[in-house]
């Protein structure tokens, strides 16, 4: 992206002391205010980040710095719990929780020195692909089409994350990806989302959705930037007892470019008719790319793709029935007044969720009920097996996958379907990759007619990131895509 | 399987929601699109497949039964609607 800061290109002219935080954080500060209009910030961090910014200009002067990112402000989604920072998941129920511990993700950015600016908007309890279900009111994509004024979804459920990046209200921010809450929101932003493998970034402190399924990771301006925050927030936690032990490796300093040799599975189950015109000739275009740049380009097959959908529409909302249960109006969070205990819990969560998540958690309810369970959990379960072994087979014969990121470009936030389902095949290119484990990652490849960013999706085998992330690498530098949204909420 | 007007009620007493009678068919309609959608795998043959619950090939690590509880109780009622001495307060249970 031009004129504007990367986590790399800041952290040298922090080095070479051309700016200080405090100055860059003020700048940001100021950008996030003139760009209200975009509702991404649920809440802004105002005063804390700038403390934190002299702190961090304070460090650098006595030359005990945190990390080399140390004094650069980010964005975080509103699912991580932070301490002292009311912590919504842009659901009402949460609307006044404010966390007394700090998520082990946040943690870690804040022991490399990073500045949080805010908490970003998101869908409620991240349930959602338009960002519409969140109580704080959509968030409008930076991006408009050429042909029309009117406004665009950012995507979701990582909206708010997308959006600050692409719209330059962050240097770059965390969001979340259960179903592809973070890459499908980076193809609609022309940002780079990366969902890491399951177990690679601690869940502990994460508001939970659904727990087989949840990652942490990064929505940057560039590929190098994904690598660098990668670095900062992975490894194994303690506190969860499903990040995993196998060592982290160092993204950034080992990122190599060359593709040579490598086997790139373009999977024929991916290929519809319905696909936009500009959106197949995008994934041509980088097939035939990393072909020029040594690549083999390989035609594979994952039978079991179309069933991915519907086994995560089982699987997703079972698991957010049983996280869920835990807004009783109880312990924390919004609390309806009724006539006996029982009639709390009812009126409590029936006020306090928006109608997606409700239907998640009756649908989630259903499908672990008596007489159910067998025949829809357990069914999605296997089909699940099915899924996972389909990709166990193709990387046998691939390095990497390339697909589309999204079966569009995004739409106009009046024309979001009302029909639950349709809203679900927005997911339909990610949904796979979560039911497997994989890492993944969207990056911008072009435009298309309407000048609306085109995301295109790698995934690799479970813990080869740093392979994702050479080739997402490699299409980077070939392509150097560097568009960014006119800023028409300035005018 | 449809969700009729008993059975979304029964659901949502399961789920402790109290569904509002002018929202019934709405309701109703979403939830019978979503399961018809998700009704498709049962033309898929899983009968010699495994489930899996989850996609990580690692044993789950048991941590040592000690006492390391950072949370004062000052913490933990921090946040309660409704709080008590070092208690949670809720409606009367038993009469």
């Amino acid at each position: 992206m031009k004129d504007s800061y990367t986590l790399k290109s800041l952290a040298v002219l922090l080095e070479n002391n051309k700016i200080s935080s405090k100055e860059v954080t003020s700048e940001y500060l100021k950008k996030i205010e003139s760009g209200k209009e975009l509702n991404c910030y649920n809440t802004v961090s105002q005063e804390k980040a700038l403390i934190d910014a002299e702190k961090s200009d304070e460090r650098r002067k006595s030359q005990n710095l945190k990390s080399k990112y140390d004094g650069i402000p980010i964005g975080i989604k509103d699912l991580f719990c932070t301490k002292g920072v009311t912590t919504t998941a842009s659901s009402k129920i949460l609307s006044n929780f404010i966390p007394n511990y700090e998520s082990t993700v946040t943690q870690k950015c804040c022991d490399s020195g990073l500045i949080s600016l805010g908490k970003l908007n998101c869908d409620e309890f991240a349930m959602g692909s338009t960002n519409k279900t969140s109580f704080f009111g959509s968030v409008k994509n930076p991006w408009k089409s050429l042909n029309s004024d009117n406004e665009l979804v950012p995507g979701g459920s990582s909206g708010g994350s997308a959006a600050a990046v692409s719209g330059d209200l962050c240097v770059a921010s965390l969001g979340t990806d259960t179903g592809g809450s973070i890459r499908q929101p980076a193809s609609f932003t022309g940002t780079v989302g990366l969902k890491p493998s399951y177990g690679r970034v601690s869940r502990w402190g994460i508001v939970a959705f659904a727990s087989s399924l949840d990652q942490a990771g990064p929505i940057t301006k560039t590929v190098e930037d994904a690598a660098i925050f990668l670095d900062i927030i992975s490894g194994h936690d303690e506190k969860d007892s499903t990040s995993s032990i196998s060592p982290k490796e160092n993204y950034y300093e080992n990122l190599n470019p060359d593709i040579k040799g490598m086997k790139i599975g373009i999977p024929k189950e991916f290929r519809s008719d319905k696909l936009p015109v500009s959106t197949q000739k995008s994934w041509d275009e980088c097939a035939d790319l990393l072909k020029t740049n040594g690549a083999e380009i390989v035609d594979i097959n994952l039978p079991h793709t179309m069933s991915a959908l519907p086994a995560y529409y089982i699987i997703a909302p079972a698991e957010a029935s049983s996280n869920l249960a835990r807004y009783d109006g109880v312990r924390y969070g919004l609390r309806v007044k009724g006539n006996d205990l029982i009639d709390m819990y009812e009126k409590t969560r029936s006020e306090g969720f928006g109608d997606e998540v409700k239907r998640r958690i009756l649908i989630g309810t259903y499908v672990l009920s008596s007489g159910y369970y067998d025949a829809y959990y357990i069914k999605a379960q296997k089909i699940r097996s099915l899924i996972k072994s389909d990709y166990v087979e193709a990387f046998k014969k691939v390095d990497a996958i390339l697909t589309p990121s999204t079966p569009s470009t995004a739409f106009e936030i009046a024309n979001e379907p009302s029909d639950p389902v349709q809203n679900y095949l927005n997911d339909i290119f990610t949904v796979p990759v979560n039911l497997a484990g994989l890492p993944g990652i969207s990056l911008p490849f072009a435009n298309d007619e309407n000048n609306l960013p085109i995301g295109l999706q790698l995934i690799t085998n479970s813990f080869e990131e740093q392979k994702l992330l050479n080739v997402a690498r490699n299409i980077e530098k070939t392509i150097n895509y560097s568009e960014t949204p006119e800023k028409w909420w300035l005018k | 399987m449809e969700f009729d007007k008993k059975s979304l009620l029964k659901l949502g007493k399961l789920a402790r929601i109290s569904i509002n009678e002018d929202n019934l068919n709405n309701l109703s309609k979403d939830l019978n699109s979503i399961l018809e959608f998700v009704d498709q795998l049962k033309e898929i043959k899983t009968d010699q497949v495994d489930p899996t619950s989850n996609s990580l090939n690692q044993k789950l690590e048991v941590r040592d039964d000690k006492v390391d509880n950072k949370n004062s109780t000052e913490d933990v009622l921090e946040n309660a609607p409704e709080k008590e001495m070092d208690f949670f307060v809720v409606p009367k249970v038993i009469e």
